[in-house]
């Protein structure tokens, strides 16, 4: 009873897939997703597109399904009928893409292979991501496959006391700031800022915590911004000898050189020299060279905690000293240095082009942290904008923390140390390359590339070398590898690499075969094939 | 020292006109990496800044020659009036809705505002596109007036010929020694600049000259009309045939003249694949008139034709017809010529189907039609469709073919080639729909009619709505405007006209 309620399910199965009606809401439902899938392109960039729709399972899934009606509505219609000889054809051939891709998808190999110039390369880079731990004293490594998955998905695997907790493809590095209540608030303070003009604007976080994500100098074009302990906004606003401030960084306080009385020498080479009693050490600075003191063979001693900033050294480009809620610079109409308080939301107006800067936040009791937060991506014009950064949650040692594809990671554990690299899965190539040269024509009489040319050496161990030449529509086959001109990068010396993408296919020939019978099959039924009489013949002559 | 020189030839001999003489328009120029006339450089550049290829009376060489001496200091007097397009940016300048342009003195002077505008907008939405255009514009301004975009040629000692900017080729000591010969030495200068590359380089560059002075398509286009006008009020099928004919004769030629001045397949750009599509149309439909002796086939064809026609001449904010160079991966004529025009021909196949659908579909609304008549017109439609489909499969697979030559794929889930193949399905779920009894002849021509937003879709919104990333939702540019319209009027009509033809359909 069991089996015959078996059969019946199966042929009323097999009666469906090969229902014509089946196959039009199958059609309907593949060019949903792909609609879908374009629209996914367009807005979150082509990875993502691929993982969350191209790729996915549920695709994979109405595939077979399409799959099987085509493979089902073929045999149901066995055995062979003269006027269906082109529905059989089209048909088959459809079978043999589908089956050919399948076998591309299985077995077949898709890379980039980059070529900086006159370096032998060999490993190509493929599209999968994997972790790799290395333990490098014990000469040991393992690489963790990650899934291709659009969002971010929990692990759970464990290695050698290591826990990879979880993946994600797109994320984005925020900022969270962190509580930390010991914090010495003259001196470790953190703020956030907003320094804008009609042209230009530029959020900035500065901080002088040492666990901080954020550093207490930033370059901005010409302007320098130096982040500095509130403490020390007091003696910019006070005109001093030398233009010179002393800072006691053990007691968190500065002065100027005419408040205890110290004077500018001459020495050490001609250079002017500044002597500082602290208790029974005497300090020597050149203050025109660095803040720091330094010994009798003038190295720089930079465990001191006494710094003098010698103002004048600042006074000829844009820079912008800010101490948390007060900012400082040299204006040059004035001759003088100027101090501003800054109150949160209020913009003060700098020297500069325009510029005005606005405090918007100030703590005392937090930190700013940067890690990863998945996000979804977006792209513009072929280019991720916003989620271009994969990363993966660990934890080892009793401490938590990401390693991202920007930023390798290197743990010390009383085993021993361990390295933590996100990047992308290789293979490596039978023979090695080396790129001879790179050359790119343009239009005449403009920058635009009219052709990219690759000339190239092959080595095969004893089997000696080949030359190659390949270029846009030229590509190179060797040992069942393709390899095409795909793109090209300018070295920091100035030649430029050359990036080819590499493939495999053993699905190919399938799927040229299926073409060829797909058109045929369709010229044989649309055009070819003789129709059953109908009426309209007579209209049409009427 | 040029510029005095020049300043004082002028004052003294009243040599203003003559800076411009009339022998300017087929002068050689190298432009975006090709050699051409003046005349087509000027009236692209011109067309470009203010969207016409004339100021007031002046022609764009006039406009373009006087413009570029501005920089030395003989003002032109000329005041460009700029595009500007978008409402926001609009608002921004201080001109109403109804104003379209704004004059380039009165621009010039905003400019600060437009680029902090544009800093400012972190989206690359339509609004920071337009900023950008009118950035670009008053780029391109700046740079004529620099003398920077006209390059002329001179014969160099090795008897080749090196492309100079006006104000370097332009020297004391050649407008000096030409003055003792002429007494119009710049029209001599231009003249001897032109014979010289002649010479040296043949005179190639002319046949642009010839294509755009016959202005095939506009003849094309009032011949489409007297052949659609023929077609409709004569009973015998010739006089539009040969009206059809004259077109096709005419738009061949246009074509093979583009195909010798870029030395490629004229299917590279929108431009050219609207131009071919129509073409291919026209061809079809022709055919098959011949074939089966409908006249229904050839009035689609002259209707899609004309449609197209009208395209080019009035859509240049959308199709620009300049012929330009081609990005390196697109430079192979077997395949460019093979995949692309195969692809645009199914385009025309199934754009005569679209015709002719919308045509059945507005007689069973405001005339009658009996269902013999429509299962014959209807037996029309599919005939175009099998054709289209049956290119459009073969299309597809040589742009697989293509991409797994060229990059090592078949198939990538690129939406161009993703849209095609939506293309292919939906028309194949319409043809297995019509092998089950579930699409009825009264259901198949109103869905023949929407399938073609798909062709639209794939041809004209992967271009114009994908590629500009979806976030920037551009459907306040001319790409996107037009297929939006295009969207809402075939659907509206539709809709009415399925609550019109509601018991047919059921």
């Amino acid at each position: 009873m069991k089996f015959q309620s078996f059969v019946d399910l199966y042929s009323k199965l097999y009666r469906l897939l090969g229902n014509v009606k089946f196959a039009v809401v199958i059609i309907l439902i593949f060019s949903a997703y792909l609609t879908y899938g374009t629209f996914m392109e367009s807005y979150h960039g082509t990875d993502y597109a691929n993982r969350h729709v191209y790729k996915s399972v549920d695709f994979m899934f109405v595939q077979l399904l399409m799959f099987l009606s085509i493979l089902v509505a073929t045999l149901q219609r066995l055995p062979l009928k003269r006027h269906l000889y082109g529905f059989y054809v089209i048909h088959l051939g459809l079978i043999l893409i589908f089956l050919g891709s399948f076998i591309t998808y299985q077995a077949g190999v898709d890379g980039n292979l980059t070529l900086a110039p006159n370096t032998a390369a060999r490993d190509v880079q493929l599209n999968e991501d994997q972790l790799t731990i290395q333990l490098p004293e014990e000469g040991r490594e393992v690489s963790v496959a990650l899934p291709y998955r659009a969002r971010g998905v929990d692990l759970g695997l464990e290695w050698e006391g290591i826990k990879v907790l979880r993946f994600l493809p797109f994320s984005e590095l925020q900022t969270s700031w962190q509580e930390d209540k010991l914090l010495d608030m003259t001196r470790q303070h953190s703020g956030t800022y907003r320094l804008e003009n009609d042209n230009f604007g530029e959020d900035l976080t500065l901080s002088l915590h040492p666990e901080a994500d954020f550093e207490s100098t930033m370059q901005l074009g010409p302007l320098n911004v130096h982040y500095m302990p509130e403490l020390l906004a007091e003696c910019f606003s006070k005109p001093s000898y030398k233009n010179l401030i002393i800072w006691d960084a053990q007691r968190g306080s500065c002065f100027l050189p005419q408040d205890q009385n110290i004077k500018e020498k001459k020495g050490m080479g001609g250079k002017n020299m500044i002597e500082l009693k602290v208790g029974e050490r005497t300090l020597r600075f050149l203050p025109d060279l660095s803040p720091l003191p330094v010994d009798e063979n003038l190295k720089l001693l930079d465990k001191a905690e006494h710094r003098i900033f010698s103002r004048a050294l600042f006074q000829e480009k844009p820079h912008l000293f800010i101490f948390g809620r007060f900012a400082s610079f040299f204006e040059k109409e004035s001759q003088t240095w100027q101090v501003r308080d800054l109150k949160p939301g209020i913009d003060v107006a700098l020297p500069w082009m325009g510029f005005r800067l606005r405090l918007n936040r100030h703590e005392t009791q937090s930190y700013p942290k940067r890690s990863p937060s998945e996000v979804k991506p977006i792209q513009d014009n072929g280019e991720l904008i916003q989620g271009g950064l994969k990363a993966v949650e660990i934890e080892a040692a009793g401490s938590r923390f990401w390693v991202t594809t920007s930023q390798a990671m290197s743990l010390n554990r009383k085993e021993g140390r361990v390295i933590f690299i996100l990047g992308r899965k290789s293979l490596k190539l039978p023979f090695e390359i080396t790129l001879d040269q790179f050359k790119m024509d343009t239009d005449p009489g403009t920058n635009n590339p009219a052709s990219y040319e690759s000339f190239v050496t092959l080595f095969k161990g004893n089997q000696g070398s080949e030359k190659h030449h390949v270029f846009m529509n030229n590509p190179m086959k060797k040992e069942n590898f393709t390899f095409y001109q795909a793109s090209y990068f300018q070295t920091q010396e100035g030649p430029y690499g050359s990036v080819f993408s590499v493939n495999y296919d053993p699905g190919r020939p399938w799927k040229y075969l299926g073409s060829l019978l797909l058109v045929l099959g369709s010229i044989w039924h649309f055009v070819l094939r003789k129709k059953p009489a109908r009426p309209t013949t007579e209209v049409a002559h009427a | 020292m040029l510029k005095f020189f020049l300043l004082l030839l002028i004052s003294l001999n009243g040599f203003a006109q003559t800076l411009c003489p009339d022998n300017l328009a087929t002068l050689p120029v190298r432009s975006g990496g090709r050699v051409k006339p003046l005349h087509i450089l000027a009236s692209e550049t011109l067309r470009f800044m203010t969207g016409s290829e004339k100021l007031e009376e002046k022609s764009a060489v006039e406009v373009f020659c006087k413009l570029s001496f501005d920089g030395m200091g003989i003002k032109s007097q000329l005041d460009l009036p700029i595009k500007i397009e978008h409402t926001d940016a609009k608002k921004l300048l201080g001109l109403t809705d109804a104003d379209t342009f704004m004059p380039a003195s009165k621009l010039s002077l905003r400019m600060d505002e437009v680029r902090a505008a544009h800093q400012a907008i972190k989206e690359n939405n339509s609004y920071k596109k337009e900023l950008n255009k009118i950035l670009s514009r008053m780029q391109v301004l700046d740079q004529l007036k620099a003398g920077q975009t006209w390059t002329l040629p001179e014969k160099s000692t090795q008897n080749t010929i090196q492309w100079l900017p006006i104000f370097e080729f332009i020297t004391e000591p050649k407008v000096a020694s030409l003055k003792e010969r002429s007494a119009d030495p710049f029209q001599l200068m231009f003249e001897e600049a032109r014979a010289d590359y002649i010479k040296i380089e043949g005179d190639a560059f002319m046949m642009e000259h010839t294509y755009s002075k016959l202005n095939l398509f506009l003849w094309s286009l009032l011949l489409v009309i007297l052949g659609l006008a023929l077609t409709f009020s004569l009973k015998t099928l010739s006089p539009g045939l040969t009206a059809a004919g004259l077109v096709i004769a005419l738009e061949l030629t246009a074509m093979i003249l583009r195909i010798l001045i870029s030395g490629r397949a004229p299917i590279t750009n929108m431009y050219e694949t609207v131009m071919f599509s129509g073409f291919g149309a026209l061809v079809i439909a022709f055919a098959l008139t011949l074939w089966k002796k409908q006249k229904l086939f050839l009035i689609g064809g002259l209707a899609y034709n004309g449609l197209c026609l009208m395209m080019m001449r009035f859509a240049n904010n959308m199709l620009d017809p300049s012929i330009s160079p081609l990005v390196p991966v697109l430079r192979d004529n077997f395949w460019l010529s093979t995949h692309v025009t195969t692809i645009i021909l199914s385009y025309a196949a199934l754009a005569l189907s679209w015709v002719l659908a919308n045509v059945v579909l507005v007689r069973q609304m405001f005339f009658t039609i009996d269902s013999k008549e429509t299962r014959f017109q209807m037996e029309q439609i599919y005939t175009c469709m099998k054709v289209g489909v049956v290119l459009l499969a073969a299309g597809i697979i040589l742009g697989g073919v293509w991409a797994d030559y060229s990059w090592g794929r078949f198939w990538g889930w690129d939406p161009k080639e993703t849209w095609s193949l939506i293309v292919l399905l939906i028309y194949m779920a319409i043809l297995h729909g019509r092998y089950s009894n579930w699409i009825t002849p009264a259901r198949f021509i109103p869905l023949t009619a929407g399938a073609f937003m798909s062709v639209m879709m794939a041809w004209f919104g992967v271009n114009y709505i994908l590629a500009t990333g979806l976030h920037s939702y551009g459907f306040s540019e001319g790409g996107a405007i037009f297929l939006g319209s295009f969207f809402a009027i075939q659907t509206t009509f539709l809709i009415i006209s399925a609550i019109k033809n509601k018991k047919a359909l059921i």
